[in-house]
């Protein structure tokens, strides 16, 4: 009696376990049909029952204002579309759009970075292409809501956020400092600072992504002005990183900086949340960073002068411009598209993005919507940088994949691990294997 | 015989065996299964390539420092943890006017989250922090280290830490063990004229075997299984330095590569399971009843 249980439990069990693996098994065979068939199937749907549309958005965005409650209830109001936030935790933001997106529980709409989009969530597959939407005709900046020639994303901002030297106003008038044009210029200018009892430079480089703000920029610069093609070169595997001794040579200096003595003692140590304390308490002048870190500080305290001029890896460079955050996207499975859509188009719209773009601050990106006085240090930038045109994207546009161990071989030539000929090399090896993973051709 | 069979029914096991199936054997099958696939981030479709991911494992330099940090992890934390542990323990079991207030104490710190460990022990172990200003003030300036950010040492660190957590608990499962032994052995041995430390290790230790057993098996698993204290306290940094086999789990997925990240937790789940279960046979046959 025993024996029989036990044998019938097991054979019941592993039946189970058969079916449900082959289960498993044809769901993925059928999904490229799938989201063929959902796509069609659903534009057509705009009868007059409410809908509710889901939009997800990471919490540490949740003052977008694109989800404003205001703007959402207005939006029911006029096309009786209720949206539905889903907040999702900040540091698994991307593990759980992904796992969505690979379940079929998509959401409707969602908020995410257009770069981290190509390299997390398989832009492609994944999200609509709104090349044809009504509101595209009217862009100012196509490129920085665009992927693979296409429009992918909707923002009505095309301020795509700035990086280069934070520094402070204030220091540098009082020791009669200039804004530095070369790498030499920077040395005396921190030697300068260093002598009057201040840090020069803060690095936070226990956040390993911290040590790629000059890199970033200083590689972007270098290929802009030098070999326009470069990047497209090493995504085809032309070219490697270690090919270019200019990339070291930059990596060089950002250690120089450190090794001369000009920073704070435990760089390692020393994380990203203390920058807006250093520069509040005027313990540090300067930091390669985004111009985000000056709306920071001047949330905390409005009278400190902080400015943003570009790294001076070499004489007269280009300020770095970040890849704009914040786009909202349909995906394809998405099950409102028409409505997800139309959430687009109401935002879109020349009322709504002016009252948005004059509450934030904003650069428009619509050619009927006016863009309001600018803070300070943000119209000496488009003054000094985006209106002739010297602003560079970085490097982060133009990675197809994931950055972190590059990020972390940068913090390795901190820790003496690594010089720099030694991360560009090992960059190259697991730049190849994760392109080669990718199926990236050339690889 | 047949009587005890019948008064609880075998179908009693079903209810259990099936949430055992569905929660843990149905996903551990799966996993063992996408090891051995390409399955990725950016890939329709899934296929089969037999032991690439296992052949990448071994060849790559970051993975097989990681296993090394892991097994240093593992050795020096489970000899710290019950060292140490058997030696608090035998303190507190003696006649201490303080044993109650100093068992919580040295319990304390394994009940906190590992969170505010880290927030506590990040800023001492700075190099201006306060570990290496107390060394300064003794006049063991030789001796002060950057702790977390120098990658020779910075696995050693983290596994003090770990150490510092935890041997409160192993030493709360010795205490229990003690208590269980008959004071009589003693009483005869100190007779017979054995010292402290001949009815040590004649005495306690054989006696304490079954605890040890345990606490044997727990801390070496938790060793190789370590993932949040490093996570915490430096992130497997500086550079890749301190990762060990969980925090590469983690890069693994984040990098899109999700069969490698699997293949990696098959290996460990296979590992855990071949180091621990000779081991606990072997400690099994050493036990001696009293």
């Amino acid at each position: 009696m025993n024996d029989k249980m036990k044998k019938m439990a097991t054979g019941i069990l592993a039946s189970v376990m058969a079916v449900s693996l082959a289960a498993c098994g044809s769901e993925n065979a059928n999904t490229p049909s799938n989201s063929n068939a959902s796509g069609s199937g659903n534009s057509g749907s705009g009868s007059g029952e409410k809908v509710t549309i889901e939009l997800a958005i990471s919490k540490s965005s949740q003052d977008s204002a694109f989800i404003a409650q205001d703007l959402l209830d207005e939006f029911e109001q006029k096309h009786n579309i209720k949206v539905n936030l889903q907040l999702l935790p900040a540091e698994q933001t991307a593990t759980v759009l992904q796992t969505k997106l690979a379940v079929d529980e998509t959401p409707d709409i969602i908020q995410y970075n257009l770069a981290s989009a190509v390299t997390d969530l398989n832009l492609e597959r994944n999200f609509e292409i709104l090349d044809n939407e009504p509101w595209v005709a009217r862009l100012l900046n196509k490129d920085v809501l665009s992927a693979e020639g296409h429009v992918y994303s909707f923002h009505v901002s095309q301020d795509t956020g700035m990086q280069g030297v934070v520094y402070n106003k204030d220091i540098f008038k009082e020791l009669g400092l200039e804004i530095p044009n070369n790498f030499e210029e920077f040395l005396a200018v921190c030697e300068k600072i260093k002598a009057s009892g201040i840090t020069p430079v803060f690095m936070p480089f226990k956040d390993a992504w911290a040590a790629n703000i000059w890199p970033a920029a200083a590689f972007a610069d270098y290929a802009a002005k030098n070999e326009p093609a470069l990047f497209d070169d090493i995504n085809a595997n032309r070219k490697k990183w270690a090919d270019i001794p200019e990339f070291a040579t930059f990596l060089q200096q950002q250690y120089d900086v450190y090794k001369k003595g000009y920073t704070n003692a435990d760089i390692l140590s020393d994380s990203y949340d203390m920058a807006v304390g250093k520069f509040l308490n005027k313990e540090v002048a300067m930091m390669f960073m985004g111009d985000w870190l000056i709306e920071n500080v001047s949330e905390k305290d409005p009278n400190m002068h902080l400015g943003l001029f570009a790294i001076p890896s070499a004489e007269g460079a280009s300020l770095g411009a970040s890849p704009l955050g914040g786009q909202l996207f349909v995906p394809k499975k998405a099950k409102h598209l028409a409505e997800a859509k139309k959430f687009l188009e109401f935002i879109a719209t020349k009322e709504i993005a002016q009252k948005i773009v004059d509450n934030q601050g904003y650069v428009s990106n619509f050619n009927d919507v006016n863009t309001p006085e600018l803070p300070e240090y943000k119209q000496e930038i488009v003054d000094q940088y985006i209106t002739p045109k010297k602003t560079v994207l970085t490097t982060d546009a133009y990675m197809l994949v994931d950055r972190s161990e590059l990020y972390r071989l940068l913090q390795d030539e901190f820790a003496g691990g690594l010089d720099p000929q030694g991360v560009l090399k090992a960059w190259d090896e697991k730049f190849n294997q994760l392109m080669k993973d990718k199926g990236v051709a050339g690889f | 015989m047949k009587i005890s069979k019948k008064l609880y029914s075998y179908y009693l096991i079903w209810p259990a065996l099936i949430i055992y199936s569905v929660f843990f054997v149905f996903p551990a099958l799966t996993g063992l299964y996408y090891s051995f696939t390409d399955w990725r981030l950016d890939r329709e479709t899934i296929k089969f390539i037999g032991w690439d991911n296992f052949e990448r494992i071994f060849t790559d330099k970051t993975l097989l420092l990681a296993i090394k940090n892991t097994c240093i992890f593992a050795v020096v934390t489970v000899l710290g943890k019950n060292i140490l542990g058997i030696a608090l323990a035998v303190g507190l079991n003696m006649r201490l006017k303080s044993k109650n207030i100093l068992r919580a104490i040295f319990y304390s710190p394994s009940i906190l989250s590992v969170l505010v460990i880290s927030i506590v022990f990040t800023p001492m172990l700075r190099s201006e922090g306060t570990i290496n200003k107390l060394l300064d003030t003794v006049g063991l300036h030789s001796l002060s280290q950057a702790w977390l950010t120098d990658p020779s040492i910075v696995i050693w660190t983290v596994a003090a830490v770990s150490i510092w957590q935890h041997t409160g608990f192993q030493m709360a499962i010795y205490l229990a063990g003690l208590q269980s032994i008959s004071k009589e052995y003693y009483e005869a041995a100190t007779i017979d004229g054995a010292g402290s430390w001949k009815s040590f290790t004649a005495i306690t230790l054989p006696l304490l075997l079954p605890a040890i057993n345990i606490n044997l098996m727990l801390t070496l698993i938790g060793g190789l299984k370590v993932f949040s204290e490093v996570f915490v306290l430096t992130g497997g940094g500086p550079g890749n330095a301190s990762q060990v086999v969980g925090t590469i789990i983690l890069r693994s997925f984040g990098e899109g590569s999700w069969g490698l990240g699997t293949a990696v937790n098959t290996l460990l789940f296979a590992a855990v399971t071949i180091i621990a279960i000779p081991l606990l046979i072997f400690m099994r046959r050493k036990e001696v009843s009293e």
